[in-house]
């Protein structure tokens, strides 16, 4: 009878409390994040410097130039293919070790912490070890070349357009492959085995429990992993600032980077500022799917 | 009611999303730039980009100073960045509103920002006060004069010339420092020829290969030319430019470059010439404290001379570093004692200063011999601005552009030199 009462009748003021309770947390989301974004998106109507005190109010000036600024384009095509390498090859790559590593093999914990290790370590010392390994003359990768007899194939990885970005992405793809692995991992693992020995008994061979027990299994952990990996490959700033510094030339901007550039280097705040805002709606895009997934989950 | 909740949590999500993603941007708090006065005190912070070679010699002067007036001054540096990344954090810190009363900042066009903004302070009057015109060089003084206004004190006026490793060259036949053009193209022949890579320059960033390319300017097109180049007083689409442009690329191709300079880092190759990778490097004086000594090196295994140009006078790149005064500082009085302080002679010796800008205060033979020759022999020769001085960062950045696609091949010599006449032209129309 209580409980009814509570349910049916609530307290004078207590449709506030849920308020009350989030507020803390509301003050500093509006604080941190509401507040710098719309100043943002204010700042991307005006031509600022990112240093003077004063500005001009440009409208769409800054959002209508960018299609005509070659090294957008460069960036925005970078964007895309590093987006679908750095997706796709990781994804593949974690899979394929989930699996080897869910059977019968020996240092299973070993090897699981090998494969993650990169994941964890800081990604501008990730930068430096690949940048010497990298270094046309006395780097690794082309000691080594040169050692098997493949001289020919031995150049500068980052000093050229063609080899550039693919170059970076070798670090990134070895970095970012312990995420998915361990996600499929545990997604593999809840897979009852019941299903297997069903499958076993329906005469499936090993190729179709895999595609027909195994992989609609792990639908919901390809949806996280596919999520997270694009809207974290979107936004890829920190290898390339650290590996090429967006060169040769502009060969290795992306979006990101040269954001970066226009508001902290050129000083064209509104310009840079422009180019974020499209960088975060675009990540947006990509992400509502995920979230859309998960509120359904939720209610 | 459960798709009300959807939508509302969609909308919260994706709200949280663009904050996150923008206000990664402006950094929170920041806005126009415009913050208040801060408040006087003793306390002084002065940024710098020393390395581990000099900043113990500053912090000991600037506790010296700190004794004498009554202050407590912390030094604050972040070494080995360049142009290409200390001016960003400092940026960041003033518009923070929380940026240093005193800090180091290269001439030209890398300190002309934060004097355009009004970031830094005037100096003018402490420039009376000082007395700093009769004291410092006043060519030093005009590359920190920006649009008439006095906004930095320049404390070192820097060269950039030849730093070679004497085995090496010993090595090639070479016993004397070239003093034509076409003497230092056959010391690098003769160098290739014993397996040694000449010249080490990284040409990630773009500056320090630049070091290259302005001196072939100065060598196909002369004094007079070149310095109007810089200006856009005159185009760039021309003979001379495109004879710098072929150089350039015939030093790549004769190997007189280390293989896959464009993505090598300059802090890398630089102290190549001492590890006996690479024969020399073009570089200035602060390399004798900074690479030789570093290395526990004797300097008399080395050596400098002054890139031949052919040309009268006989000229080399140099650039200008100095002290800015935070217009909002509370403590304006004392930050320019501070810097007084800094360019008395007796403390910049003190400090290893291997180029001041103030008689008297020359470097000490004994200490750097190297650096105290090359100020000797080419300290008092005229010089051209460094390039990433001359230009703005963007235009600098369109230039080392160019010099990559011309060096990769995607661009010919003359398509080079219209290239860098658009760029040049739409700065100069700016």
């Amino acid at each position: 009878m209580a409980t009814t009462v509570a349910l049916t009748k609530p307290k004078r003021g207590g449709r506030w409390s849920p308020w009350l309770f989030a507020l803390p947390a509301l003050i500093v989301y509006v604080g941190f994040l509401v507040y710098p974004a719309v100043s943002s998106l204010w700042f991307s109507l005006t031509n600022w410097d990112g240093l003077s005190a004063t500005y001009k109010f440009v409208g769409l000036d800054n959002y209508l130039k960018m299609p005509s600024d070659p090294v957008v384009v460069t960036a925005v095509k970078n964007n895309l293919i590093w987006t679908v390498v750095t997706i796709a090859v990781p994804t593949v790559i974690g899979l394929l070790l989930a699996i080897a590593l869910n059977g019968k093999v020996h240092g299973k914990p070993v090897l699981r912490l090998i494969f993650y290790t990169p994941a964890v370590l800081p990604l501008v010392s990730i930068a430096s070890i690949w940048g010497w390994l990298y270094n046309p003359q006395y780097g690794a990768i082309n000691s080594f070349l040169r050692l098997i007899g493949l001289d020919g194939l031995a150049q500068a990885w980052l000093g050229q357009d063609s080899t550039a970005l693919w170059a970076v992405m070798v670090p990134a793809i070895w970095l970012r492959t312990g995420f998915p692995m361990l996600l499929y991992l545990a997604a593999l693992q809840s897979i009852p085995n019941e299903l297997y020995e069903a499958a076993t008994v329906d005469g499936a061979t090993k190729w179709q429990q895999f595609w027909n027990v195994t992989m609609p299994s792990l639908r919901p952990a390809h949806y996280i992993v596919l999520a997270l990996s694009l809207i974290d490959s979107f936004k890829v700033f920190d290898m390339i600032y650290a590996m090429t510094y967006g060169g040769p030339g502009t060969s290795t901007q992306v979006m990101g980077t040269w954001m970066y550039f226009n508001v902290f280097q050129y000083y064209q705040a509104g310009y840079g500022t422009a180019i974020a805002v499209v960088i975060t709606l675009v990540a947006i895009a990509v992400g509502i799917p995920y979230v859309r997934s998960q509120t359904k989950e939720a209610s | 009611m459960s798709n009300v909740t959807r939508r509302g949590f969609l909308g919260l999500t994706s709200a949280a999303a663009l904050g996150a993603g923008l206000s990664a941007c402006t950094g929170g708090g920041t806005s126009t730039g415009a913050g208040a006065t801060q408040a006087a005190s003793n306390n002084l912070r002065l940024f710098t980009y020393e390395d581990d070679s000099t900043i113990g010699l500053l912090k000991a002067q600037v506790k010296k100073f700190d004794e004498q007036n009554g202050t407590t001054t912390t030094v604050d540096s972040l070494p080995g960045s360049g142009a290409a990344v200390y001016p960003d954090k400092l940026r960041t810190e003033l518009l923070g509103g929380k940026g240093p009363d005193v800090w180091r900042i290269w001439g030209g066009q890398i300190g002309a920002p934060f004097a355009k903004a009004k970031q830094s302070l005037d100096l003018s009057p402490y420039y009376s006060k000082y007395g700093w015109d009769s004291k410092i060089n006043t060519t030093a003084i005009g590359g920190m004069t920006f649009e008439g206004v006095k906004s930095g004190v320049p404390f070192i006026s820097l060269g950039i010339g030849a730093w070679y490793n004497k085995s090496l060259f010993a090595k090639a036949g070479v016993s004397a420092a070239p003093t034509t053009y076409a003497e230092l193209e056959a010391v690098n022949d003769k160098l290739v020829a014993v397996g040694v890579t000449p010249c080490g320059l990284g040409g990630k960033y773009g500056w320090d290969i630049m070091r290259l390319f302005e001196y072939l300017l100065e060598h196909t097109a002369g004094p007079e030319l070149h310095d109007k180049l810089l200006t856009g007083a005159e185009s760039w689409d021309r003979p001379e430019v495109v004879e710098a442009f072929t150089l350039f690329k015939k030093w790549q191709d004769k190997k007189w470059l280390p293989q896959g300079a464009l993505a090598l880092d300059p802090s890398d190759v630089e102290p190549w010439y001492v590890q006996g990778k690479t024969a020399y490097t073009i570089t200035g004086p602060w390399t004798e404290a900074g690479a030789i000594l570093a290395a526990k090196k004797s300097s008399s295994a080395f050596g400098n001379f002054e890139l031949p140009t052919d040309k009268t006078p006989a000229r080399h790149s140099g650039f200008v570093e100095g002290y800015m005064i935070n217009a909002r500082t509370g403590n304006a009085d004392k930050a320019a004692a501070l810097i007084d302080f800094i360019v008395q002679p007796a403390t910049q010796k003190a400090m290893n200063v291997t180029a001041s800008t103030v008689k008297g205060a020359e470097p000490d033979p004994k200490t750097l011999p190297l650096a105290a020759e090359w100020a000797q022999k080419y300290g008092g020769n005229p010089f051209y601005t460094i390039q990433d001085q001359a230009f703005p960062k963007k235009q600098a950045d369109q230039y080392f552009s160019v010099q990559s696609d011309l060096l990769q091949g995607s661009v010919k010599p003359d398509a080079a030199a219209k290239k860098m006449q658009e760029i040049v032209s739409a700065w100069a129309k700016s």
